[in-house]
């Protein structure tokens, strides 16, 4: 089964591919020997850290973060825009992820539309080498899909900010440098117009990160508490009072409905159900191959059918031309809410292929992949609720795309 | 497997300039209270109608330019069937590209010459009889049979679901010869032999008819050209993606008629999409929707680009626009509540071309299992 856009890709890109591909073939590290997190939902340990860290320096120094961003920043300025071919063969090749996802796809590209000379100066480019890694304040333990009513609060101070609050679910905040920060600056104000937007210091006093541990027993997923915490005036991204509409544009990198990450990508490539077809032909079932039994084989059929449907709405939605003109901006929207559900679909599809081995867990020496399986299809469900749940994405579409009565 | 659909593959001015020709027709000439109107007089096939969409060009519009078509490509016919199916365009159309489709893929040059510019010019309506009772789309299920006698054929069989069969001048038929072998013919209307008898089909925009053939006796000349099980493969994968298309279209007038409602709608003093009970079906009718026109547009470019991913794209989208118009207007009736559930609501219009066209050539079981030997059992 070959890959899909090589075939008709321009011959420049074709070229590009294979560089990038003979090069990770060339490069890519080799197992460390030790258990490696699946996605930067879950970096426990120093040396897992450092080897991801290093991996992201490597890809970086050969030239491959950073295509689409300007070269003053550190970046390319590829009029190619040839990001993606390197996202797609990062992933198709199985190799470590970016370790600074934050940074990379969320922090950075809001900083190219908002920050100021200096910041952008300051920051994109440790953030392509990896030497700068970025989590993200957003959520609270009263704040998560009713986002804007969080509470954390910047209060000026001398010639800066004190920060005082609590945000939770903070991805990487043990090993990250800086913080992209929602604050509230203004509490007279209306709740959205109250919330100015943040580049905080990690290593500021008063700053407690706390380990939460997810349903997989693994952490790096944590909280973080401010006591007092200081951050310079310059801290401030935009203007004050615009953090609800620079976080939307930040969520809107993260939800994957608009191109800009400095590298790594979650757009569907038809992986997850080459993978699951794979995995069926090596489970038995019933006496035979898993890959025979009639209703597995239909639910994978079904797998392909989404996965490709996926793969070409992404495609379509970076073609102004292929889409509806009257619902512009639904291919770009739904992005996030049709790709995160679709990974929990196959992940759980996986699970039911292993058959009674689902049920062996991380560490077993005889579990098929390594129990990667039922550990992913766990993770599907931070995908399905970060960034905005499934059910606020269904929200956003229905009233932005479709014009229905808002909720809120 | 290739799935190598062109990634540069869009919509040009050309494209755009069809839809935008097709929707104000359509729009202007078949608003729901002209189609309402035509069926409440009873009449089967509107001959206007049937005109204007000749004189416009789409009879012929996949049909090569010396042959009377406009010689344009699958992503045109894409568009063009995206818009017919939102306005339930009534008649045998679908009858008469799956014919123009199967004469081109098996006939001669001089078969195609005295055909396709009948068909295309809207002189002569076609049909392609496929089904049998009991059969499958699979060129192995079919019983019907061709019998070399004195350097002619006789035809036995009957054949069930023909659009616009009772409309038709000229059938184009499915057989399986003494050799095992399929091979389509030709049969010009009436004949001596062909019984055509109406069937009640669900959808009223959409008539059919059952066709027997008792011992049709024909002469060598109807037997088309080509390898007949080939070229019936071909045209069922064109026809998956244009009707695929025209599934699209169907939902996509649903999503819009359930929209609509639900800003309307006000209950405990608000509109009803207000509620995410409602406003959440809704949406993921309209992300259903977008997914198939993407395998819909990826069908047609795989076809336009001679690819041979062509029928895993077409059978991909065959079954899920099928299951997502499904899917749309189960969902529409139930949204408009008790309306929903009257004949005055448009949307069991819809659901009934959604009911008729979901198993036409294959449902998504169907297909699915089809893509399974493709995908799983290949490398």
């Amino acid at each position: 089964m070959s890959r899909p856009e090589e075939a008709t890709e321009s011959k420049e890109n074709a070229e590009f591919r294979r560089e990038v591909r003979a090069w990770i073939a060339a490069n890519r590290p080799s197992d460390p020997g030790f258990k490696l997190p699946q996605s930067f939902l879950e970096v426990e340990s120093d040396r897992q850290f450092e080897f991801l860290r290093d991996w992201q320096r490597k890809v970086y120094e050969a030239g491959y973060l950073g295509l689409d961003w300007p070269a003053e920043y550190g970046g390319h300025a590829d009029p190619h825009k040839r990001q993606r071919i390197v996202s797609q063969e990062l992933n198709r090749a199985g190799a470590p992820f970016l370790v600074n996802v934050i940074g990379l796809q969320w922090a950075g590209p809001t900083i190219l539309a908002y920050g100021t000379e200096e910041q952008k100066q300051r920051f994109l480019k440790p953030i392509l080498s990896g030497e700068e890694i970025w989590c993200q304040g957003f959520s609270e333990p009263g704040a998560g899909s009713d986002l804007a009513s969080l509470q954390t609060s910047a209060t000026p101070s001398g010639d800066g900010w004190v920060v005082a609050g609590h945000k939770v679910w903070t991805t990487l905040a043990h090993v990250a440098k800086w913080m992209i920060l929602l604050a509230r600056t203004d509490p007279a104000a209306h709740k959205y117009a109250g919330i100015s937007y943040f580049l905080f210091p990690m290593e500021a006093p008063g700053v407690t990160v706390q380990p939460l541990v997810k349903m997989t027993g693994e952490g790096g997923f944590n909280q973080v508490i401010f006591d007092a915490a200081p951050m310079p005036k310059d801290a401030l991204l935009g203007q004050l009072g615009q953090g609800w509409q620079i976080a939307m544009t930040t969520l809107t990198f993260e939800r994957g409905a608009a191109e800009g990450s400095g590298g790594g990508s979650t757009a569907p490539t038809g992986e997850s159900v080459r993978a699951v077809t794979s995995l069926a032909r090596r489970m038995r079932r019933d006496g035979r191959s898993a890959a025979e039994d009639p209703v597995l084989r239909d639910r994978i059929a079904q797998g392909w059918i989404d996965e490709e449907a996926l793969r070409l709405t992404a495609q379509r939605a970076r073609v102004p031309g292929l889409n509806m003109d009257d619902r512009p901006l639904a291919t770009r929207l739904m992005n996030k809410l049709v790709y995160s559900e679709f990974g929990q679909r196959i992940t759980e599809l996986a699970c039911e292929v292993l058959g009674p081995d689902a049920g062996l867990w991380l560490g077993d020496a005889s579990a098929p992949d390594k129990a990667e399986w039922p550990r992913m299809y766990m993770n599907s469900f931070g995908m399905t609720v970060g960034g905005g749940t499934s059910e606020i994405q269904r929200n956003i579409i229905g009233e932005r795309v479709l014009g229905l009565p808002k909720t809120k | 497997m290739r799935l190598d659909v062109p990634t540069d593959f869009g919509f040009t001015e050309e494209h755009a300039l069809l839809r935008g020709e097709a929707r104000r027709f359509l729009g202007e000439r078949l608003p729901m209270a002209t189609l309402r109107r035509m069926l409440d007089a009873g009449h089967r096939f509107d001959h206007g109608l049937w005109k204007e969409i000749a004189e416009l060009g789409w009879l012929g519009l996949v049909l090569p330019e010396r042959f009377g078509g406009a010689g344009l490509g699958w992503l045109h016919l894409e568009i063009l069937m995206e818009e017919m199916g939102r306005r339930l365009v009534p008649g045998p159309f679908l009858g008469s590209l799956l014919a123009g489709i199967a004469l081109e893929q098996a006939g001669s040059e001089s078969q195609q010459a005295q055909w396709l510019p009948a068909i295309a010019a809207g002189e002569r309506v076609a049909t392609l009889a496929l089904v049998e009772s009991g059969g499958g789309f699979d060129a192995d299920t079919l019983t019907a049979s061709a019998d070399p006698v004195d350097g002619g054929y006789v035809l036995r069989g009957r054949k069930t679901h023909v659009v616009g069969g009772a409309d038709a001048s000229l059938v184009v038929a499915a057989f399986r010869e003494p050799s095992g072998h399929t091979a389509l013919f030709a049969i010009e209307l009436p004949t001596s032999g062909v019984s055509i008898e109406d069937e009640v089909s669900i959808d009223p925009t959409r008539p059919t008819a059952r066709i027997g053939f008792d011992g049709v006796r024909v002469g060598p000349e109807a037997r088309l050209d080509g390898p007949g099980g080939a070229a019936l493969a071909a045209t069922q994968v064109r026809g998956c993606a244009a009707l695929a298309a025209e599934q699209v279209g169907g939902a996509e007038s649903v999503l819009l008629l359930v929209r609509d409602y639900a800003i309307d709608r006000k209950q405990f003093d608000r509109p009803i999409g207000f509620f995410q009970a409602v406003k959440h079906p809704i949406v993921d009718m309209m992300c259903g929707v977008e997914l198939a026109r993407s395998l819909a547009c990826g069908a047609a470019a795989a076809l336009d680009a001679g690819s041979p991913a062509a029928e895993v794209h077409a059978r991909m989208a065959k079954a899920l626009a099928g299951d997502v118009y499904a899917s749309a207007v189960r969902k529409g009736v139930q949204i408009h509540g008790g309306y929903g559930f009257t004949w005055d609501c448009d949307v069991h219009f819809y659901f009934r071309r959604a009911l008729w066209s979901r198993p036409m050539l294959g449902d998504a079981i169907h297909h699915r299992r089809h893509l399974a030997t493709l995908l799983l059992d290949a490398d």
